[in-house]
């Protein structure tokens, strides 16, 4: 048995059934197991075998997977009854009635329950089914029609993933986000993972950070106005890919963030719907601050050190952070001895646009004055070199 | 003139100056190494000159350090030029007169070929002259906007924020006027024309005497009235 397979599978929570006697390998992080068909790449043909072997002992060892396929309405039977109840292993009560409506609403309607559970293979069943293994379809080029997509790679990179690997009992899998039954497509306003919903899914684990975006700018403009543009959990920390804040790879770490916000904060046609300035990016850019971050300083202040990040809030709202009340208490984080004085005039200023009065005229000033100089030096060394050599011809 | 046994050089720096002015270039090239480096750091030379710096925080370190010398030769430079007599008479010989703007017109003459040749008395040339006192108001400045920028902390408490962002301004601006100045006039007059390279006297001190032309003995005569006057 490849010792890798545990750990690439789903951790704890894999129902590969190893008492069945194939011996699987892994393809590109894929079990050969769960392969619905052969593989047809040519070469491979370790692989082949391999499949061969396994679907030999799936023959040979169990009577069960050459029974017909559980239907529905035979699953039905118990699971249909409203209150079906059992008392599992640690004693809790679990309600095992399933609406049956709401799966056939769902993405997958026209798949049946052994689809998924496919570890059930007699009524009734003796064992509790093991958790569903969403891999078993969702991979790229998968032939069952499933979407094709390579999240689940993404997802075991990701802080979630490295956490179910880790053993955390409370990681959240696939169905923690999406759904059981009841899978929405993301684009379903109704689904958990939509816009205006994804944020209650997170915040169902993460709480704190929940109430602090609902009432900030973006959670305002989501919930409350229906902005397309603003964004919601996943708009700022990705998808499938979250990774933990102090991981390099996070988008919403020190040295990434400000490249995240600007990814909508840049961008001058979003920007100019809300009647936002677009140049906060660049000023940050050319600033001390922006320049530090550029050269990977985590000390320097990036969006997120002044603004806030669930909690960002518009600076004329006395909660937010770069309000004028709260500015010598924002920049006192990192400069000691901040004062009101913080506070008075614009801090994302650009030297080069006209607004910026005194120090736009100044800049501009020196600017030409620089290139007057150079002009008129230039001007300088040629006249001396052509005296020079005319001097040279001439007698003495 | 002090003249010695070698009698085609002459002495032209002490060896005070020299350490003076040894000081200042070790300091100016930092800062403007450093400096650049930042004021171009979205540019490939300045990201280089950065990672060459050991890093923005490094970089910083080595242009307050570079900053801190050139304060030290500032105010040995004072010191000089005020309290002893050798600098006195070297701050008297380099002063403004307006003597000097005639011989910035005999100069440009000269240059576009008017007049073949002009003598002038004084140690100092108006180009000579205008170096300096441009190094010195440019330390001037430097100084003060980079002391606010240094101590930030206490200005961004004190000043409005306009003074701040204008200092920045004017710190990066002045210093690299104050560079391309340098190396497009001083380091071309002095070093690098042609015939002057290599011009060793920012080391050993001496100077070669060139001999005027044979007829020049009026001129000289004239040059020596116009400054008597």
């Amino acid at each position: 048995m490849d010792s890798r397979l545990g750990k690439s599978c789903m951790g704890a929570i894999s129902p590969f059934p190893e008492q069945e006697g194939a011996t699987p390998v892994l393809v590109e992080g894929r079990c050969s197991a769960w392969w619905p068909r052969s593989p047809t790449k040519p070469g491979a043909w370790h692989l082949k075998v391999a499949c061969l072997l396994a679907g030999a002992a799936l023959f040979l060892g169990g009577e069960s997977s050459a029974a017909p396929p559980l239907s529905e309405q035979r699953c039905m039977i118990c699971h249909g009854k409203h209150g079906f109840k059992k008392v599992d292993e640690s004693g809790a009560v679990r309600l095992l009635w399933v609406d049956l409506a709401l799966l056939k609403s769902s993405v997958h309607r026209n798949k049946t329950c052994t689809d998924c559970h496919h570890d059930v293979v007699e009524i009734p069943h003796k064992e509790r089914p093991a958790r569903v293994y969403c891999r078993r379809c969702h991979y790229k080029d998968n032939p069952a029609g499933a979407p094709s997509s390579d999240a689940y790679l993404e997802y075991e990179r990701s802080v979630h993933g490295r956490a179910l690997a880790a053993g955390e009992t409370k990681a959240p899998v696939c169905q923690s986000c999406h759904g059981n039954h009841d899978i929405l497509h993301t684009r379903n306003p109704k689904s958990r993972v939509a816009r205006g919903q994804v944020a209650a899914t997170c915040g169902r684990c993460h709480l704190e950070e929940y109430s602090q975006y609902r009432n900030s700018v973006h959670g305002r403009a989501v919930y409350e106005l229906g902005v397309r543009d603003a964004p919601d959990c996943t708009g700022c920390h990705g998808e499938h890919s979250i990774m933990a804040v102090s991981d390099p790879g996070s988008r919403v770490g020190a040295l990434n963030v400000a490249r995240t916000c600007a990814s909508c904060h840049g961008d001058e046609a979003i920007m100019a719907r809300y009647g936002i300035e677009a140049d906060q990016v660049e000023t940050f850019e050319e600033s001390f601050h922006g320049i530090g971050v550029r050269f990977g300083s985590k000390r320097v202040a990036n969006c997120a050190s002044c603004h806030g990040t669930h909690d960002i809030r518009p600076s004329d709202d006395p909660g937010s952070s770069v309000n004028p009340a709260n500015i010598p208490r924002t920049c006192g984080k990192c400069h000691p001895g901040a004062n009101p004085n913080y506070a008075r005039g614009k801090i994302h200023i650009n030297p080069k646009i006209r607004e910026a009065g005194i120090v736009y005229w100044v800049a501009t000033f020196f600017k030409y004055l620089t290139l007057v100089t150079i002009a008129a030096l230039i001007m300088h060394i040629l006249l001396d070199l052509w005296r020079r050599f005319k001097d040279r011809g001439a007698p003495a | 003139m002090p003249q010695d046994a070698r009698a085609d050089t002459i002495r032209r720096l002490t060896l005070q100056q020299r350490l003076q002015h040894l000081c200042l270039i070790v300091a100016m090239l930092m800062l403007a190494l450093t400096g650049l480096a930042l004021s171009f750091s979205d540019t490939w030379l300045g990201t280089l000159l950065i990672r060459l710096e050991g890093g923005i925080e490094a970089r910083g370190k080595i242009h307050r350090l570079a900053a801190l010398l050139l304060g030290v030769v500032g105010v040995w430079h004072a010191w000089y030029v005020v309290l002893t007599e050798e600098g006195h008479r070297e701050l008297m010989a380099i002063k403004p007169r307006l003597a000097d703007l005639g011989e910035v017109v005999r100069s440009a003459k000269r240059s576009l070929g008017i007049e073949a040749f002009s003598c002038e008395v004084g140690k100092y040339s108006p180009s000579e002259k205008f170096q300096y006192w441009g190094v010195v108001i440019g330390t001037l400045v430097m100084s003060a906007t980079g002391a606010v920028l240094w101590f930030r902390v206490l200005s961004m408490a004190v000043l409005p924020k306009w003074a701040i962002d204008l200092t920045l301004v004017v710190h990066g601006a002045n210093g690299l006027l104050a560079f391309l100045v340098l190396v497009l006039w001083h380091l071309y007059n002095v070093h690098l024309a042609p015939g002057r390279f290599p011009n060793a006297t920012w080391l050993t001190g001496r100077s070669p005497v060139t001999r005027p032309p044979s007829n020049s003995g009026k001129k000289i005569q004239d040059a020596a009235a116009r400054s008597a006057d």
